[in-house]
């Protein structure tokens, strides 16, 4: 027999009282105000457990250590009341052949019915056996529980990016859920970010459970509700920004004054992402709060755009790799150069013509 | 204007630019020298001011002469699109270069020459000889477009979804380049091959002026262009 | 070739049954285990393998070395920062930076922040159900339990028993739910598990307590850093400027409130790990103290590099409050000092590891590393290459190389920086270690065990929570001086640079001694090499035929039920595996990479 949430939640000694203050603000953190509250109730005492079969590619676990800091809801609360938590090599009991034989018995139970959380990237290079499972390569798990899955959730920017072990020149030929050769064609909901705020992908979990639909995507495939603005739209610096006070150099006055971090490299400006309005841990800070710029973390391929102290950021192509000002100004310069000796030689040739016709 | 009558009036002015399309030729350059200065201070801002931020609004300036300067431009290239359909037929040269036609290679081919001091002089437009179309088409109308789109595609970013600008453009501009900075990358080195057109065109037009059979600099005062001599023009006008 | 000595003394025996573990859970990254046990179900043999790389070091090449920090940081999301910090210290040394004191202060917080945080969620949400039996737990009496935790912490306040008769109950229908979630296809009817109903009721309290408590212990790095995980650093200091009372200070990264914050955290995170991790530890070692498998080669060969510098830019072993040293030949009376740009003490062998080198008797030191992939299985393996039944040890068998300290496979983490601390007499280690065992009422030799590396990882847990108050403190006092440097920009910009020049860097992760190796030329890295923890740990045999710490430790291990490997998941979980750090290098498709380091 599986149980609610609100059973779970009663038998462990929450009132409903407090059940429906949880909805509530359950609600107000995924900014759907008051009047759905009631729906997350319902939600919450009717439904069992959705199993979650959660998927370790080549990634860093930096997904799975910020879930487990969601400060709403707590992650205890995910994993014992709201999700069946069936698989996560992290923090799983069963090792070996038991934890492997989870993943049949789910698809079996389960078919078409679970979702399917990958936290990293399966390689594609030396036959996938950068990454081993069971013996196997990590790119057969996937495929194979992506068959049977309702949808995906990738976490973070290695699953919908390819992050870190993608950046150039990519050895493993890590390659994001999306790409992978021959994946089953099931709905993906993109969470980037390295790692994404806790409690954004806590929100992701439970905007599904409570509506029973999966949050509307931008054209990336990321949720509108969380990516759908940068964080220098609502930075608590912006008004720096748009005074012209800007840090020159770290632990400078404008540093110590909360002035804006643009000229050491914030990429704020082209970052999608919560961070200036959700913040980080509970709404504690975020990093141009602590005084580092953005780095553009839940950007696609935000490792190769040149230092994350620069303003003006890499191009590549063609062989080259420099920053617009570089090979702009290189090319004006030599056609300004070139200009002015065709203009000597011009002057040269028509003084001769000149002289000639005299 | 046909050869014949070209050549019965060679010392006759003709009338090229039209009062519209010399008013957005200058209202453009002027738009492109505000982009330029202000899009540069965009990438490389200048000294942080001090004080209370809600007393100065420098930044803030900037990018708003920016965006302003752009809408003009932008409504300027609609306008001169529109105008190269109901304009006489010099409005529509720089649109559609007669790329099918063996002749305008040869010529061009024949500019090339002029250009690389072979040719003893150039041919005789009243037009824009063949060089100067391809490179005003290739590198100003295809660079001022795609400066239109990737910039209408940053606008969009911060007018936010719901907005024209983004559903048109930043909805899929942004992907299309992978992430937003990389349209902020491209965007500004565009800037850079405008630049490098502005003094290929400056250049071009003086030594023009000064070398070539007809008026270049006048002419997009007056609308008239006047010849030094009196053979038939190549272009036929 | 059924048996064989190694020369680190241990008796290898091939003859008896295979036991095959992939994948060891509850880890960091993917590895798998095999053992042979004899007909009594004694391990005679262990073979562990890395089984994922990802290649960052290749990645790093021609990059900017004041961005080296975040790619090194995402090594690893769970020992998080540790790589970063050890990063921008490798590229101070290289270009001869020094940070401000309030920069040592921060950093050390944060460091400190990491080891306490890395080892709770480790014990508790890692390596608790080694020990612990969550379904044993619903026998218990309620009343019992609480009597039993009144007794181990009397000052933990969550203590009634109704308070574990709610979590209890709350437990008992989770199970009866059929969805048993993580605790699925545990070996719960395993004798293997020691303690009574009441102490596992304990335990599963404090998992989820200890689960909710964990997100605070951080949250310091979050101001310091403006995030975790993954906190910003910086090369030259940190990047959160102090602004006390000065003009907009309520906008500063680092003012007075988020002093108070960060003061609140140091003080709950001490009272937890003193109220409920230092207890139980005590509570379930006093119950487990009959089975001491698991010391490998603690009790022979132990290295630190040392942490935690008191006065800012000087990392001599003096001002390192973390000690440093090697022990070698288990004799604690002499501590070798360790020099990691010396080319004779460490260096790397690839015999057993997928890697060709040109002289594979040979081991190299890591400014002068090779990587050439060579992903085979030996003669006797038994599978495909993309399905693998069985490995043989005789030949390559993981993507790990085998670092040696002068030729000694090497054990690094809490247990060797405790018994290094205890060798030099270190006060407060000392002081612990007493306190332990007299409690306890085991033998010093009772350290070199899984349960002795348990055990110092939740004291270097109370020592890291005290110094965490001692670091805020003199923040406050160099605050109060005067002085609110953070960062050292002088050498910021890259055109100040030399050509060329190379520097190492080091911390204590919560796993062990690392350390990074950095060449700059023309202002980017031509060279980035990291020897981490879990590449001592799970080091395969090398050229000579020694054994790694993990595989030392299983041997002699007697199994209750080889087809139930728990016995082996609670020795290799007592290191806290890594694998995403031990195994992050490669080079494409066996194409050579000369001069990058692989592991």
């Amino acid at each position: 027999m599986t149980e609610t949430f609100y059973e779970v939640m009663r038998r462990q000694g929450i009132t409903r009282r407090s059940f429906l203050k949880f909805c509530s603000l359950t609600a107000a953190s995924l900014g759907l105000g008051p009047t759905f509250a009631p729906q997350i109730a319902h939600a919450m005492e009717t439904k069992p457990r959705i199993p979650v079969l959660w998927l370790h590619g080549l990634e860093c676990t930096c997904c799975s250590e910020s879930f487990i800091r969601s400060a709403h809801p707590l992650a205890k609360d995910v994993i014992l009341s709201m999700i069946s938590l069936d698989y996560d090599d992290t923090i799983m009991a069963a090792a070996g052949q038991q934890a492997e034989a989870i993943i049949e018995e789910t698809i079996e139970k389960y078919d078409g019915n679970y979702i399917l959380a990958c936290e990293g990237n399966p390689p594609l290079n030396q036959e996938g056996m950068s990454c081993i499972i069971g013996g196997r390569p990590y790119l057969e798990q996937l495929k194979h529980a992506a068959d049977h899955c309702k949808a995906i959730i990738s976490w973070g920017s290695c699953a919908s990016w390819g992050c870190v072990q993608a950046a150039r020149p990519n050895p493993t030929q890590a390659t994001p859920i999306h790409k992978v050769p021959g994946l089953a064609p099931k709905p993906i909901i993109k969470v980037p970010g390295c790692p994404p705020i806790a409690e954004v992908m806590t929100a992701v979990i439970t905007y599904i459970l409570t509506f029973e639909r999966f949050p509307e995507l931008d054209r990336q495939g990321r949720p509108k509700m969380f990516y759908s603005q940068r964080i220098h739209d609502k930075c608590y610096r912006r008004p720096h920004f748009d005074a012209g006070q800007f840090v020159e150099h770290f632990d400078d006055e404008g540093a110590r004054k909360g002035y804006c971090l643009y000229k050491v490299g914030c990429k704020g400006p082209t970052t999608y992402n919560a961070c200036s309005t959700v913040r980080w841990t509970g709404g504690l800070s975020f990093p141009i709060q602590s005084g580092h710029g953005c780095f553009g973390c839940s950007e696609d391929g935000f490792w190769d755009k040149g230092s994350f102290y620069d303003r003006l950021t890499d191009i590549h192509g063609f062989g080259i790799e420099a920053d617009a000002d570089k090979i702009g100004g290189t090319a004006a310069a030599v056609v300004g150069v070139a200009a002015a000796a065709h203009a000597g030689v011009s002057a040269i040739k028509r003084a001769r013509q000149k002289g000639g016709e005299n | 204007m046909s050869a014949d009558v070209a050549s019965s009036h060679s010392e006759e002015a003709v009338y090229v630019y039209q009062a519209p399309v010399r008013l957005w030729h200058w209202a453009n350059a002027g738009s492109i020298l505000v982009l330029a200065i202000t899009g540069y201070f965009i990438g490389s801002p200048p000294p942080a001011v001090g004080g209370e931020a809600s007393a100065s609004f420098l930044f803030g300036w900037i990018r708003y002469l920016h965006f302003a300067a752009a809408y003009i431009l932008i409504i300027g290239f609609v306008f001169r699109v529109y105008w190269a359909f109901v304009g006489n037929t010099h409005a529509r040269q720089i649109f559609l270069p007669p790329v099918w036609r063996g002749s305008f290679w040869k010529e061009l081919f024949h500019e090339l020459t002029w250009y690389a001091m072979i040719a003893k002089e150039p041919l005789k437009y009243s037009g824009h000889n063949p060089l100067a179309t391809l490179t005003m088409h290739v590198m100003f109308v295809w660079g001022i477009v795609f400066m239109i789109c990737t910039g209408l595609a940053l606008y969009g970013e911060g007018a936010g979804m719901g907005s024209w600008q983004y559903d048109l453009f930043s909805s899929w501009i942004i992907p299309l380049f992978g992430q937003s900075q990389d349209v902020h990358s491209w965007h500004h080195l565009g800037m850079w091959l405008i630049v490098c057109f502005a003094i290929v065109h400056i250049y071009a037009a003086v030594r023009e002026d000064i070398m070539s059979r007809q008026s270049i600099m006048s002419s997009m005062f007056s609308g008239w262009r006047t010849f030094r001599d009196g053979r038939p023009a190549d272009d036929g006008h | 070739m059924a048996t064989m000595q190694t020369p680190n003394g241990f008796n290898l025996d091939t003859s008896g049954q295979r036991v095959v573990v992939d994948p060891v859970t509850r880890i960091e990254g993917h590895m798998r285990c095999e053992v042979n046990v004899d007909e009594n179900n004694i391990i005679r043999n262990a073979v562990s393998t890395g089984t994922m790389w990802r290649g960052l070091e290749v990645i790093l090449k021609g990059r900017d070395p004041r961005d080296a920090w975040a790619f090194t940081q995402r090594i690893c999301g769970v020992c998080t920062g540790t790589h970063a910090l050890t990063s921008v210290r490798a590229v101070e040394d290289a270009l001869g930076i020094d940070i401000p004191e309030n920069a040592n202060s921060i950093r050390n917080i944060m460091q400190l922040s990491l080891q306490i945080h890395d080892h709770l969620v480790h014990f508790y949400h890692l390596h608790a159900l080694d020990w612990v039996n969550p379904v044993n737990a619903l026998k218990a009496d309620p009343k019992a339990t609480s009597e039993l935790q009144q007794t181990v912490s009397p000052s933990h306040p969550k203590s009634s028993p109704g308070y574990f008769r709610d979590i209890q109950s709350r437990l008992k229908k989770f199970v009866e739910s059929g969805q048993l979630g993580p605790f699925k296809n545990g070996y719960w009817t395993n004798p293997a598990y020691l303690l009574p109903p009441e102490a596992d009721l304990m335990a599963v309290t404090h998992y989820l307590e200890a689960l909710d408590f964990q997100k605070e212990i951080m949250t310091t790095r979050t101001i310091f850093g403006g995030k975790d995980i993954h906190p910003n650093w910086l090369v030259g200091g940190v990047p959160c400027a102090i602004n006390i009372d000065g003009e907009l200070a309520a906008g500063a990264p680092v003012n007075m409130d988020r002093l108070n914050y960060v003061k609140g955290v140091i003080d709950r995170t001490l009272e937890f790990v003193k109220n409920v991790y230092i207890p139980d530890i005590l509570a379930i070692g006093g119950l487990y103290k009959g089975w001491l498998y698991g010391g490998g080669l603690s009790s022979t060969s132990v290295l630190a590099y040392g942490d935690i510098p008191d006065r800012a830019n000087d990392y001599s072993p003096g001002n390192l409050m973390m000690p440093r040293g090697a022990i070698i030949n288990g004799k604690l009376e002499e501590v070798h000092e360790v020099d990691l740009r010396d080319p004779e003490q460490i260096q790397e062998f690839v015999p057993h590891s997928w890697y060709a080198y040109p002289d594979e008797k040979k081991g190299l030191h890591p400014w002068d590393g090779i990587t050439e992939p060579n992903y085979v299985l030996g003669a006797n393996a038994k599978g495909t290459s993309t399905n693998i039944i069985e490995l043989d040890e005789a030949a390559k068998y993981s993507w790990i190389k085998a670092p040696r300290w002068r030729g000694h496979a090497m054990e690094v983490g809490p247990l060797a920086r405790y018994i290094v601390g205890y060798a030099q007499g270190h006060e407060y280690f000392t002081d612990q270690i007493n306190r332990t065992l007299r409690t306890l009422d085991v033998p010093v030799d009772a350290l070199f065990s899984t349960l002795g590396r348990t055990a110092a990882r939740a004291l270097e847990a109370e020592w890291a929570a005290d110094m965490q108050v001692y670091f805020f403190d003199k923040l406050i006092a160099n605050i109060k001086a005067g002085d609110t440097a953070t960062a050292n920009v002088e050498k910021f910009d890259p055109q100040t640079w030399p050509t060329e020049v190379k520097g190492v860097g080091f911390t204590e992760a919560p796993r062990g001694a690392l350390a990074h190796w950095i060449r700059i030329k023309d202002t980017k890295i031509d060279n980035y090499q990291c020897v981490v923890p879990t590449t001592w740990n799970g080091s395969p045999r090398d050229n000579e035929g020694n054994i790694g710490a993990f595989e030392a430790s299983l041997m002699n291990t007697k199994m209750e039920r080889p087809e139930e490997p728990v016995e082996i998941l609670r020795t290799l979980h007592s290191f806290d595996p890594c694998l995403a750090c031990s195994t992050h290098v490669m080079g494409p498709d066996g194409q050579e990479m000369a001069e990058i380091k692989v592991r």
